[in-house]
């Protein structure tokens, strides 16, 4: 992501949870507009060019699938994350259905939040057309499907690559598991056990075993990370 | 009071609306019967009369007017043609012969047929008959009139008349009668469901209607609510259960997570505790949220709200994701996870439930099942039902406790601190109940099978 387009609206009616928003955003480096209600959230919308819009579902006055329908219909492109406290599928599938690209439950962490946000605006940034991607001393070929460090192949289920994948296409940023059970596997449920842990681990261990460095890290309570030294 | 709801209800009501128009309809039959029958025995008895006179016209022919006198005394003697009535009269109406007395005034210039009532009674009778007859001048002038009384034939139609009318009248009252009490029974047995429902209201769930045994309607809408009663007090039983668990499984972590942060309020602050203290914390939030978010997906599902998002979907394929989302933890604890059975076995339901609910089971499998164990997944159509088992060589549940493992947060006693929420199998049993699949419960000797019986998809 360039260091031009890091601005963020974030639409949110309770101060607390706002202030909350706010302060984790820009300690990432982003400049974060705030709007409270609905109204106020389309016409900053309109005036402003945002890298993601982040909209709580209920709003005092208007609500957020209303609101983002309404900025899709002002031809506003920015991806739009919901955020909403009615957690189920059902409801996920109309935000996503109404224009929304991602969609976050209360509660969530910050990291959580953070993660989605960088995927989201990365999105808007570029499409990588590479078919060989690299980290490091990791490279993983797109075409025929396999990966390899320092030329030595890695021997991996067809699961295991994308998981691989999708960690490699998010190198340096941090992937949560819920993002990982939706993006892997296309599941939108948390299994309520560590099985994704195991998974990764073991993923880990056919990537990183016997090498000169680890690539794939542990984010404590979050999630994962790719990424090479230094 | 019973009276009065029979009297009210509406089967009483559309029993009135019948009856009365069976009435309307059998007074129509009658009125049909009876104006032609009476019309039948009348045209008889004119045919009769005129069979009579033509007779008597012919005797005057051959023999004159007093040949013509001669049988008409013979007539009148004659028992079998009693009733009848005759008179010949000269021009200037002067009885020549017959029984009636005096040439009805009413027919004195006519011919052709007359009703009237004779001056005087007939022979030995008492009342003046009403005769009908036929009257005619002959070519000499002489008038002869042959004719019947026909009260007999009157108070033939009238008892017809009589019978029917009593009989559409006995007719009303039995159907009225029937009809109030088919009512009583209707209202009787409804009154009996609204007194339970008041008493079940008033005091709780422990009543039920009583059954008759007579194995009609109205049984089987009393079975079908004290089924549903049963599933009300089932599930009282459970919230009261949960609310029982809930209290325990959400007190010890909010417990936990309060006594940390009492004591890092009155404590020091040491940077490194702090950020233990605050991991800790976290991680046993999250604990309390997802127990809240599987309790309220759960009763999402049993709101049934999500039939919507059903579709053809193939157990074989969801399976398959499964045991190959479970693949790495299965390895891990040294269990050999396999999938089974037919190629291909198709289901209408909703996938991402389906996934969730044979996870939960093989989640289950590889926990409770012996390490180093076996767990199958099989999928197949057995007695044309798509059916999918997953079976472990653990120890097992025993028989007893079967029925209640699919209680939210019940646990056997020896899981009580294992990782889980006990929230699992209650979440299958939602899932199977949305689907319409039954759960079956198998010994593997040794270990647990767990079957669900899919019905057959749709189209």
């Amino acid at each position: 992501m360039t260091g031009g387009h890091r601005r963020i609206l974030v639409v949110e009616d309770d101060p607390e949870t706002a202030g909350q928003l706010v302060d984790s955003l820009t300690t990432s480096g982003y400049q974060v507009d705030l709007a409270a209600n609905g109204n106020e959230a389309l016409s900053r919308g309109g005036a402003s060019d945002y890298a993601v819009i982040t909209i709580d579902r209920m709003l005092p006055d208007i609500d957020g699938i209303a609101v983002m329908r309404q900025l899709r219909d002002d031809g506003i492109a920015a991806p739009v994350l919901i955020i909403s406290a009615l957690g189920e599928v059902d409801d996920r599938v109309r935000g996503l259905r109404a224009g929304g690209d991602d969609y976050l439950v209360k509660p969530f962490s910050f990291v959580e939040l953070l993660a989605r946000v960088e995927a989201l605006g990365r999105r808007s940034d570029t499409i990588v057309k590479e078919t060989i991607l690299r980290v490091g001393d990791l490279a993983i070929d797109l075409m025929s499907r396999t990966a390899s460090r320092c030329g030595k192949e890695i021997l991996l289920f067809p699961r295991e690559f994308q998981l691989l994948e999708y960690l490699v296409r998010n190198q340096g940023r941090v992937v949560s598991r819920a993002m990982l059970l939706q993006h892997v596997w296309d599941l939108h449920f948390d299994p309520s056990t560590n099985i994704i842990d195991v998974y990764v681990g073991r993923v880990r261990r056919k990537v990183d075993g016997q090498q000169a460095y680890p690539l794939i890290h542990t984010v404590r309570g979050v999630g994962y990370c790719l990424r090479a030294p230094g | 009071m019973l009276l009065a709801k029979t009297l009210t209800s509406s089967t009483f009501k559309q029993a009135l609306i019948a009856i009365g128009t069976f009435g309307m309809i059998v007074s129509a039959l009658f009125s049909y019967v009876y104006l032609s029958t009476s019309s039948y025995v009348r045209s008889r008895s004119d045919r009769g009369i005129m069979t009579e006179y033509s007779s008597l016209q012919g005797a005057y022919e051959r023999s004159g007017r007093d040949g013509l006198i001669a049988l008409l005394e013979q007539r009148i003697a004659d028992k079998s043609f009693a009733g009848n009535v005759y008179l010949l009269v000269d021009p200037s109406l002067a009885i020549l012969g017959g029984n009636l007395r005096a040439w009805p005034s009413a027919a004195t210039a006519a011919s052709g047929w007359a009703e009237f009532r004779a001056s005087e009674p007939l022979g030995n009778a008492t009342n003046r008959p009403l005769v009908r007859a036929m009257l005619q001048i002959f070519p000499g002038g002489d008038r002869l009139l042959v004719g019947r009384d026909i009260g007999d034939l009157d108070s033939f139609a009238d008892q017809i008349k009589t019978a029917m009318i009593s009989a559409a009248a006995l007719l009303f009252v039995v159907a009225g009668v029937a009809s109030i009490l088919v009512t009583r029974r209707t209202v009787g047995r409804i009154e009996q469901i609204n007194a339970t429902s008041r008493a079940i209201m008033l005091s709780g769930l422990d009543k039920r209607i009583p059954l008759r045994g007579t194995n009609d309607e109205w049984d089987r809408v009393a079975e079908n609510l004290n089924l549903m009663l049963d599933r009300i007090e089932t599930l009282m039983g459970e919230v009261k259960q949960v609310g029982d668990n809930v209290a325990h499984d959400l007190r010890t972590p909010l417990t936990r997570m309060r006594g940390r942060l009492e004591k890092a309020y009155h404590g020091q602050r040491v940077g490194e505790d702090d950020q233990s203290l605050i991991g800790d914390t976290i991680a046993d939030l999250d604990a309390v949220l997802r127990i809240f978010s599987s309790i309220t997906r759960i009763a999402q599902i049993e709101t049934q709200a999500r039939k919507g998002a059903f579709r053809t979907v193939d157990l074989v394929e969801i399976a398959g994701e499964v045991v190959e989302l479970y693949d790495a933890a299965a390895e891990q604890d040294g269990t050999r996870l396999t999938v089974v059975g037919d190629r291909k076995v198709l289901v209408t339901g909703d996938r991402d439930l389906i996934f969730d609910a044979i996870a939960n089971l093989v989640d289950n499998a590889i926990k409770h099942g012996r390490a180093g164990g076996e767990v199958v997944v099989a999928n197949e159509i057995q007695d044309g039902r798509p059916v999918i088992s997953i079976a472990d060589d653990g120890p097992g549940i025993p028989a007893d406790q079967r029925e209640h493992v699919f209680k939210r947060f019940y646990r056997l006693e020896h899981n009580r601190y294992t990782p889980g929420n006990g929230l699992g199998l209650s979440l299958v049993a939602a899932v199977a109940r949305l689907h319409g699949a039954r759960i079956e419960m198998l010994d593997n000797a040794p270990g647990l099978k767990l079957k669900l019986w899919f019905s057959a998809p749709d189209g």
